[in-house]
């Protein structure tokens, strides 16, 4: 693997943090609460593309293995947020998140 | 501060505002307009300080395919905020990661790439998917009204938009910064540097030892497998643990057959 540079750290950073923003965007304005989970998956790619930048730069693997873990992360939440929203349409046969707003405390 | 940059972190923040959906009198096109712009002045402006940069540190320069997919994870992550339709978000989410994987395979991340593709593409979305289809709305609507709204899109843009553009400007500020010299030298200082650290403490790991010309999933098996054993066997338990409390969750709520203490699992 030849070195790589600081400044294509950076590019793949900026990335990563665009992709981040992007899915906190989703994640606050939108209201469909499978696509609040869709934005969450956004930002752990946004995360992903840090650590394996970070990985490369440092020329050693634990970028990698630690993207292993936010895949198996991942993988739990979607299931487990899923199963929720299945749970929260039955109820009331919308995806809304407005509805359940009288959960605020 | 770089007033360039500054300009284009606005310009995006601008075109995602237009973009996002909502009710009446849609400024889609605008958007679109704007968030090429944006993505045109980003290149140029990624170009510019490449080149400044090649002066300082070797090899600085932005690769093509970088741009490619770059410009494609980009686009299809706003399409993915921005798209009315959920079944359209869950297919503009497969292609960013497609777009991620190549980016994957860029930085020498080969396994990773097919990973995410695997698991994302395959696993993941496959689910999303499922649940659009299972949880969309009655009747014979094609967009639901609470997908044609959002709440709060601009102070959303302006509070995302402003992280955005505090780590962008103190990123691309400034020269290379020292911290570049604590790393290992070159390709042969690689294996030299991942053996000493995995090994390192470590009873004898029978085979094999770590070298340089170990390929990039070898050397991450035994990453893995000696220095974050115990992580990846709690990871898998919580997998398990988390897939159990997701049928737990989404069974359907039926009354119990007989009366409690039968054996049967509660519901809720």
């Amino acid at each position: 693997m030849p070195v790589m540079s600081q400044a294509v750290l950076f590019e793949y950073l900026s990335l990563g943090a665009v992709l981040f923003v992007l899915g906190l965007i989703g994640f606050v304005a939108r209201r469909n609460m499978i696509l609040i989970f869709l934005s969450t998956e956004i930002m752990f790619q946004g995360v992903a593309v840090n650590l394996i930048a970070f990985g490369r730069y440092w020329m050693n693997m634990d970028g990698q293995s630690f993207v292993i873990f936010l895949l198996t992360i991942a993988a739990a939440e979607a299931s487990l947020a899923l199963g929720l929203v299945i749970l929260l349409f039955r109820r009331r046969e919308t995806l809304n998140v407005d509805v359940w707003s009288e959960m605020q405390g | 501060m770089d007033y360039a940059l500054a300009v284009a972190t606005a310009l995006g923040a601008l075109s995602i505002y237009l973009l996002l959906p909502r009710g009446r009198g849609s400024l889609v096109k605008t958007g679109a307009l704007v968030g090429v712009l944006t993505l045109g002045a980003a290149m140029l402006y990624l170009l510019r300080w490449a080149g400044l940069q090649e002066g300082v540190s070797q090899g600085a320069g932005l690769n093509v395919f970088f741009c490619l997919f770059a410009l494609i994870a980009v686009i299809s992550a706003t399409a993915v905020i921005c798209h009315p339709r959920p079944l359209y978000c869950a297919l503009y989410f497969v292609l960013l990661t497609l777009a991620l994987a190549g980016l994957f395979i860029l930085l020498f991340a080969q396994f990773m790439a097919i990973v995410l593709i695997i698991i994302y593409a395959g696993a993941i979305l496959v689910t999303y998917v499922f649940v659009i289809m299972l949880a969309s709305p009655g009747g014979n609507v094609t967009v639901a009204d609470y997908d044609r709204v959002t709440t709060n899109p601009l102070l959303a843009v302006l509070v995302s938009f402003v992280l955005l553009g505090t780590v962008l400007q103190l990123m691309f500020i400034g020269k290379p910064r020292a911290f570049m010299a604590a790393r290992p030298a070159g390709p042969v200082a690689v294996g030299m540097a991942m053996g000493h650290k995995i090994l390192a403490g470590k009873p004898a790991l029978a085979d094999p030892k770590p070298t340089s010309k170990m390929g990039v999933m070898e050397l991450l098996g035994v990453n893995l497998y000696s220095q974050y054993a115990l992580p990846l066997e709690l990871a898998g338990i919580l997998l398990t643990i988390s897939l159990v409390g997701a049928v737990m969750i989404a069974r359907k709520n039926e009354p119990a057959a007989g009366v409690l203490g039968t054996g049967q699992m509660p519901t809720e």
